[in-house]
């Protein structure tokens, strides 16, 4: 359970920990299409060096990063064997039995693999670097104009930031429950398959109690002080645009234009 | 045979940025038999040490020896069931890991996973909740029915239906009223004296310390303080101020009848001993 690198925060301070969410999250979305409009691998180069430049920044181990790869692995392994046999263009490389390889199965697999690990890689960074609870507060300041139309952005981005407050505390109770029940001879690696159902159950069940018990808790928590959904609220935590997170947007629509660009002249 | 931790780091996300040494370089001799306080501060590692105790923790570096078991820095363990069924895990909140149907059924669970036959874990079950204090009647109650001090019994049931040969409890009185925690801690003297246990109970109460344990462990900052007996560290004023805690109440009349003129012997460390000696001075 510890393991899981992806979406996890690092609680450090940084240069990139330290940019404004809502400037993270426009830079993420721009970085993104920035990865998937490019038919050229110097678009991938150069995005490539900027995010090297961004771990950099944000004294995130190249570790991390590559460990986040890892879930991938079966999917573009899955993906190499679908292209190897549908895509029947450019030069027979070699043959595997019945089955002729050609060059453009292998490149193409290669640049839908470095699109999704740089999309990763992307990812990653921003939620290694900002705290879950000022991501909350970037996606509704984002969700905010929909008001318009009635989309109840505040009350959408306060059960996101309740979801994600609960993420940590779900996953102690999971570790402190497997804890107990491993102390009464359960094993939730190896056994039978009867044996595993039986593991899961004595976890499922007092997690599914512990979690009602926490909802109701929080629920009173916030009535005692007063929480009225829909009622206007004022921020203890205000957020500000910085000079440097206008220069890091820029950058990021720069990134953008130099990809688009190159679909026309490269 | 004690239990001896030689050298032994623990590292909480190992390789990682924000890696933590929750334990560092603990040498320990726990004594077989007796009851063992281990206290400190919230995040001193007390936690981590006990979690050792039947390998839900590995050490990171040096190693641990419990019973008959070794357990070394990074070596596959193969003895993992008939560990855990020798050394009793209750968590901080036991009363959490109830699931099952009954409460019989749930104090079973234990037994059954270490093998024993259905009819036997029953057998354990009901001797087991007996000796917690749960009336025959509740036995084929829900557990979720069953009030809080209730149902951290039936937990506590559960473990000692394994009949580990070491008990471990992580605050195992916190959130009891006094008249609870006190019977909780009757049936762990209990279990010592007469079953012969070894009870290691992780505490932030120095008055239940002073009065039931034997040996106390004072950890701080994932290093070992004080090992020794508890006695010996809660008359010693300049330690308790090193570790700023308490003086216990009894500790303090003491000491104010020993500032009065009162001879006390190192016997006289309960209220009982303390009376009988003042009385016999007071005759002469």
């Amino acid at each position: 359970m510890n393991n899981l690198v992806f979406g996890k925060y690092i609680p450090i301070d940084s240069f990139m920990h330290r940019l404004d969410p809502r400037a993270k999250l426009i830079g993420l979305f721009l970085m993104i299409a920035a990865v998937f409009v490019p038919k050229s691998w110097w678009v991938f180069l150069v995005i490539a060096i900027l995010l090297a430049l961004a771990l950099l920044l944000a004294k995130i181990g190249i570790k991390m990063i590559v460990q986040s790869f890892k879930p991938m692995i079966m999917m573009m392994i899955f993906l190499l064997v679908i292209n190897a046999l549908t895509i029947k263009t450019g030069d027979i490389l070699f043959t595997l039995g019945p089955v002729e390889i050609y060059s453009d199965a292998i490149f193409n697999t290669l640049f839908v693999i470095v699109r999704l690990l740089l999309m990763i890689s992307i990812t990653t960074l921003l939620t290694a670097t900002t705290n879950p609870l000022d991501l909350t507060l970037g996606i509704e300041w984002l969700l905010h104009p929909l008001e318009i139309v009635h989309f109840p952005a505040h009350e959408v981005a306060m059960m996101v930031s309740i979801a994600l407050r609960f993420i940590p505390t779900i996953i102690e109770e999971t570790m402190r429950i497997m804890n107990a029940q491993k102390s009464r001879g359960v094993d939730f690696e190896n056994g039978r398959f009867s044996e595993k159902i039986a593991a899961i159950l004595s976890l499922i069940v007092p997690l599914f109690s512990v979690a009602f018990e926490r909802a109701y808790e929080l629920a009173d928590a916030m009535e005692a002080r007063g929480y009225v959904p829909g009622a206007e609220r004022t921020r203890y935590h205000v957020l500000k645009f910085r000079f440097t997170d206008y220069i890091f947007i820029l950058i990021c629509v720069l990134v953008l234009t130099f990809s688009i660009l190159s679909r026309f002249y490269l | 045979m004690p239990i001896r931790f030689k050298k032994l780091s623990y590292i909480y996300n190992k390789d990682m940025p924000y890696a933590h040494k929750a334990l560092d370089e603990i040498d320990l001799e726990i004594k077989e038999g007796v009851i063992t306080a281990i206290i400190g501060e919230t995040g001193s590692g007390k936690s981590t040490l006990v979690e050792h105790l039947n390998a839900l923790l590995l050490p990171s570096e040096g190693s641990l020896e419990v019973l008959d078991y070794n357990i070394v820095a990074n070596q596959k363990q193969r003895f993992l069931k008939p560990l855990r069924k020798d050394v009793g895990l209750v968590f901080q909140f036991s009363e959490y890991q109830l699931f099952e149907e009954t409460v019989i059924k749930d104090v079973a669970f234990g037994p059954l996973n270490f093998g024993f036959t259905p009819e036997e874990a029953l057998k354990r079950a009901a001797e087991a909740l007996k000796k917690v204090g749960i009336r025959e009647e509740d036995f084929n109650r829900s557990p979720l029915e069953l009030s809080g001090g209730q149902k951290r019994r039936v937990a506590i049931a559960g473990i000692l239906s394994c009949d580990p040969k070491i008990i471990v409890l992580d605050e195992p009185t916190a959130g009891l009223d006094p008249q609870g925690a006190r019977e909780m801690i009757d049936l762990f003297v209990e279990l010592n004296k007469k079953e012969g246990k070894t009870v290691i109970i992780v505490s932030h109460d120095n008055e239940m310390v002073y009065n039931y344990c034997d040996e106390t462990i004072v950890l701080s900052h994932g290093k070992i303080m004080y090992n020794g007996p508890t006695f010996d560290l809660f008359a010693d004023k300049e330690k308790l101020k090193e570790f700023n805690m308490l003086e216990p109440q009894i500790v303090s009349f003491r000491n104010d009848l020993c500032e009065k003129g009162f001879r006390l012997s190192r016997d006289a460390r309960t209220l009982k001993q303390i009376a009988k000696e003042v009385a016999e001075q007071v005759k002469r």
